[in-house]
């Protein structure tokens, strides 16, 4: 769960930068699904970076499960990065780095046992169906390949709040509904996800709530 | 499968690689010995002038060939001024070696005085030059034990020399402190440099890791660690370098330490105690301490570099 009080974001700072979100408030409760929409350039990107700690907010409050970001300390963020999850638009894998090793990249920062990780990354990497390119590098994988990677490394520790940025917008539509599925059996666990689209046919066949931004302002929360 | 223990994506091999660094530090460990044993030598050479053998008393005796003031008491034969003096300092610990100037000596000492005045029949006092054993004061409580036998006698240390030399050794000092305090200053930018380059080649795994939860003083550890270890091998090489360059220093100087006595030839290399003899215990731990120390600052140096570096990450 996270609520967002009046915030505002602007690229360089927010004297002479670039607006990206002004005045925005939510308020989203643990478990729950949000579909997030709005044109190219709308600031979708800008507050899902907000919500999984990867940029500060310029003004206003943010508070993600239930931490205070501004008056938390930089060993506290890190705690708090390690219980979110986020699949990057551009799917920030790293490409000198086997795809076995960008998923597990998460549990060997948490020092789990090789075993216990090897035991997870396969089971991961067979439910998106790549238990076969696992000693590939990510340039020699397709876009969808490459996205199916970043999902597992962003749900592979079983995150509390889940972002996610046009996770479906490289795969085909089976690929997408057994994504769609996975993301309610997640929320019904507990975790809070966000997902930013364009895709209006995804949206429609999945009915959701919704938050929607236009050029950086909030025009529709829930309905 | 056999997968590296760390492999969280900092690559540290690629973005430290490990000659570069060693090298470094190593050139950088090589002249700091050499500074520092150029520091201590100067030390030892002037202490030993200080107080060494190098240093010479003179005691002036008037009226050599008055009576001495014995005490009543003991009623032996009254001696002269100057058989009692000289058998108080041969009574003393301490004086290695003492000298009465002949009459001959005095005069030519004295031969502008005596010119000047043009009398040859002045009366000349007794001079006596002392050697004392290093390290030993032997002036302050002789003094008042001569002047009991002899009203009037003067003790002189002769310190020019030695005061010009000590000074000469303390401002060596003070430019091999200055070299070291140069060579560690090169070295914490070189480390720098280095870290930043690899900070610069790891940022997108660094940005990564930072956004999955991974703290500053892990990443920093990480880095710091690569270099205090690459930094501690440098530093061991430069010892190691240094080690013969210093003991043919040494050979070379002993004729003017209180090394004099040590072996010219190589003892046989399994016989720590014989190599420990060639060098002076200040010199060897110097060498010790140096690849320590060069660790150290390395890591560090790594620490609060990468530890700035990441502040630029929310
Ligand atoms: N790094 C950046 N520097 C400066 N301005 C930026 C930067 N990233 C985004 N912007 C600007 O911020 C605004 C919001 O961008 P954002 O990426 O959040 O949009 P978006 O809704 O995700 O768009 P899209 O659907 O195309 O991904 C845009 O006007 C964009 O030009
Ligand atoms: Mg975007």
């Amino acid at each position: 769960m996270f609520r967002l009080h009046d915030v505002s974001y602007a690229y360089g700072g927010s004297q002479a930068g670039v607006a990206a979100l002004s005045h925005v408030s939510l308020d989203v409760a643990q478990g729950e699904f949000r579909w997030l929409l709005g044109p190219s350039g709308a600031g979708k990107s800008s507050l899902l970076s907000i919500l999984s700690l990867e940029v500060q907010a310029s003004s206003g409050m943010v508070e993600i499960l239930g931490v205070p970001v501004r008056q938390t300390r930089r060993a506290g963020l890190a705690r708090l990065r390690r219980r979110i999850g986020a699949v990057k638009q551009d799917f920030g894998l790293l490409p000198d780095m086997s795809v076995f090793d960008n998923v597990a990249l998460p549990l060997r920062l948490q020092h789990r046992a090789e075993a216990e990780i090897a035991h997870e990354v396969h089971a991961i990497m067979k439910w998106v169906g790549l238990e076969h390119r696992l000693d590939a590098l990510p340039p020699q994988l397709s876009g969808g390949e490459q996205q199916r990677v970043a999902i597992a490394r962003a749900v592979i520790y079983r995150p509390a709040l889940l972002v996610a940025d046009e996770p479906t917008n490289a795969l085909d539509e089976r690929q997408a509904g057994r994504l769609m599925r996975m993301f309610h059996r997640l929320a019904e666990l507990g975790t809070t996800i966000v997902v930013a689209t364009h895709n209006d046919a995804i949206v429609a066949k999945y009915p959701a709530p919704t938050i929607e931004l236009l050029h950086g302002h909030l025009v529709r929360d829930h309905g | 499968m056999a997968r590296q223990r760390y492999h969280d994506g900092l690559a540290l091999r690629q973005a430290l690689p490990g000659r570069f660094l060693p090298f470094l530090v190593g050139s950088m460990a090589f002249l700091a010995a050499l500074a520092l044993a150029g520091g201590i030598a100067a030390h030892s050479l002037s202490q030993r002038w200080t107080h060494g053998a190098g240093a010479v008393t003179t005691v002036q005796v008037p009226g050599p060939t008055d009576p001495a003031t014995t005490t009543a008491a003991m009623g032996q034969m009254p001696a002269t001024r100057i058989d009692a003096v000289l058998a108080i300092l041969a009574a003393t610990p301490g004086i290695t070696d003492t000298h009465r100037l002949s009459d001959a000596e005095l005069r030519a000492l004295l031969a502008p005085w005596i010119e000047q005045t043009g009398d040859a029949s002045l009366p000349l006092p007794a001079v006596i030059e002392l050697h004392t054993a290093p390290g030993q004061d032997v002036a302050a409580s002789l003094l008042p034990r001569l002047q009991a036998q002899a009203p009037g006698v003067l003790m002189e240390h002769d310190s020019v020399w030695s005061d010009r030399l000590a000074a000469l050794a303390a401002s060596l000092q003070a430019c091999a402190g200055l070299a070291v305090l140069v060579v560690m200053t090169v070295a914490v930018c070189v480390v720098m440099a280095a870290t930043r380059a690899g900070l610069l080649t790891r940022r997108q795994a660094i940005g990564l890791i930072h956004a999955l939860g991974a703290t500053d003083s892990y990443i920093s550890g990480r880095f710091a660690t690569r270099v205090g270890l690459l930094a501690l091998w440098g530093g061991l090489c430069g010892s190691v370098l240094a080690l013969p360059m210093l003991l043919a220093l040494s050979q070379l100087a002993a004729p003017f330490t209180a090394m004099g006595d040590a072996p010219a030839t190589a003892p046989d290399w399994r016989d720590l105690h014989a190599w420990s003899a060639l060098l002076p215990p200040a010199l060897l731990w110097m060498l010790v301490i140096v690849p320590p120390a060069a660790g150290l600052t390395g890591w560090a140096t790594t620490q609060l570099t990468v530890r700035a570096w990441l502040r630029r990450l929310p």
